[in-house]
């Protein structure tokens, strides 16, 4: 659960790297990593390309190829992501009847649990547990709306990567 | 989400709804254009809700002429705080405060408390009464006079809320534009879904999309439902990577058909273009209005409030619709952008 986190940190940190909101986000089945993205918003020029919906893209893409039923192959996957799902995630999320989110800090601002309580508007809903090493997750985002000062040490990120 | 199953129609009891419901998909574009109506705003629900009322202790006055001296004392005394929507004075009534200010514990009447507190007017009232009185503020001119019965009321009127209120919210132009850019939306989803009349609409949940730059009059893009495909492919999904594509970006491969896009501009009479690439290019949706055949699923709603489109117009509600139906994000004060939600259509 901790190293599927870390790795979330991982490409939260490239996505920091990449001047977007540093967001890591891993899909997992049976414990293991079935897709891994982050956040693409500001490459993509598309405000929706979330980590989550990278992952859903890169998971239909694998069973569209492979013929698997999207549908009951969702229902297994337990999704690891360094911040709340937003809004639009958790919708999306619900509506593909994921089984589990593990997230790192808080959404104060777009939050699918905090903003808005999304599971009320589904009747099945995933399990949401948050505040796995939150505080990374925190100080990522922290550099990064520190960082919208062009001045702000960009290698700095890399070396916290590691710690 | 649930494949769509078209069935055929289960019966033909001869109803208007069912005759309405038969209505031809050419005739239903038709009556879309050439309505008299105009989409309606959706705002709030403190908008539209009668106002909650609470007691309040009103004093009869014996003599007209105490009570500007009555009015000072009581506001110094026993201001209104929170209830300053309420005029302090009418005709010979005064407005002392709410029932629940008095310690409900010791059980002292409205007349004890000014013979204790404020004893120089204990002498000024005929009787005192209880009234029931508009808790918050009328935000609307409706509200504000349907309260009127109860109480005199300050009001503000905002003129943006009651024009936008109103049964003519747009000039006739504007509102013709509105409903030309809704009908192409029909007209998109009866070219791609074989869709022949009005039931066959309300058999599916086909929807569409078309994205429209106000300020050139023009559409940027175009998008179809493909969700049976690929479940995160909704229209207004769909709609956003279009215009990313419109600005270098986007990641879907999917497009709308060339001839159809000719057949519309015929048909319609519009034009497709953007400002990308100018002096004014827009930031994402930022200026563009979104009108879809039916109201957005929440994932859709909170990616136009990412998108930060400036107007959305639906046709039909949504079970689980985000912007009527399930909640109203457009009224989530905390998000960081807010449009305007437009219905009405039909
Ligand atoms: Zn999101
Ligand atoms: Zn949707």
């Amino acid at each position: 659960m901790v190293d599927h986190m870390r790795r979330c940190l991982e490409l939260a940190a490239e996505a920091l790297a990449l001047k977007e909101v540093p967001v890591g986000c891993v899909f997992t089945v049976n414990g293991q990593i079935i897709a891994e993205s982050k956040n693409s918003v500001n490459a993509t020029h598309n405000p929706t390309r979330h980590a989550e919906i990278n992952c859903i893209d890169q998971i239909l893409e694998y069973c569209r190829l492979n013929n698997i039923d999207y549908k009951l192959y969702f229902k297994n996957v337990i999704v690891y992501v360094t911040v709340e799902p937003c809004i639009m995630c958790a919708a999306a999320l619900n509506n593909l009847n994921i089984r589990e989110v593990v997230y790192g800090c808080p959404n104060d601002r777009f939050g699918g649990n905090t903003v808005l309580d999304v599971s009320n508007f589904y009747e099945q809903n995933y399990i949401l547990n948050g505040n796995l090493l939150a505080d990374e997750a925190m100080m990522l985002l922290k550099e990064f709306y520190k960082g919208i000062n062009p001045n702000a040490p960009e290698s700095k990120v890399k070396k916290d990567k590691k710690v | 989400m649930e494949p769509p199953v078209k069935r055929n129609r289960i019966d033909d009891s001869i109803n208007s709804i069912t005759i309405k419901n038969q209505t031809g998909i050419d005739n239903l574009i038709d009556s879309i254009i050439n309505s008299k109506n105009q989409p309606q705003i959706i705002l709030g629900d403190e908008y539209y809700q009668t106002l909650p009322l609470i007691k309040v202790f009103i004093g009869h006055v014996k003599q007209p002429k105490d009570i500007s001296k009555l009015f000072e004392i009581l506001n110094d005394k026993l201001p209104l705080k929170h209830l300053l929507h309420l005029k302090r004075v009418r005709k010979k009534d005064i407005l002392l405060s709410p029932v629940s200010f008095l310690n409900s514990d010791t059980q002292e009447s409205i007349q004890e408390y000014i013979e204790r507190n404020i004893p120089e007017i204990k002498d000024c009232f005929e009787y005192f009464r209880e009234a029931t009185v508009p808790l918050t503020p009328p935000l609307t001119r409706k509200q504000y006079m349907e309260n009127l019965r109860h109480w005199s009321l300050n009001f503000h009127p905002n003129h943006y809320i009651e024009t936008i209120m109103s049964d003519q919210p747009f000039k006739q132009s504007e509102a013709r534009n509105h409903r030309i850019y809704m009908a192409l939306t029909f007209e998109i989803v009866k070219w791609y879904f074989n869709i022949k009349s009005y039931e066959d609409i309300l058999q599916s949940d086909f929807s569409a999309a078309v994205v429209v730059d106000p300020t050139i009059n023009s559409v940027v893009t175009l998008a179809v439902d493909n969700r049976h495909e690929h479940p995160l492919q909704h229209p207004a999904m769909l709609a956003i990577d279009n215009v990313a594509k419109t600005q270098e970006g986007g990641v879907w491969k999917i497009d709308i058909d060339d001839t159809l896009k000719e057949d519309l501009k015929e048909k319609f009479k519009i034009q497709y273009g953007t400002r990308s690439g100018t002096a004014e290019s827009p930031y994402l949706c930022t200026g563009y209005y979104v009108y879809l055949l039916r109201e957005p699923c929440i994932m859709c709603s909170m990616g136009l409030v990412h998108a930060r489109a400036k107007k959305i117009f639906f046709s039909l509600d949504t079970p689980l619709g985000g912007l009527k139906s399930k909640t109203k994000l457009q009224c989530i004060e905390s998000l960081n952008h807010r449009f305007e939600v437009f219905t009405g259509f039909l």
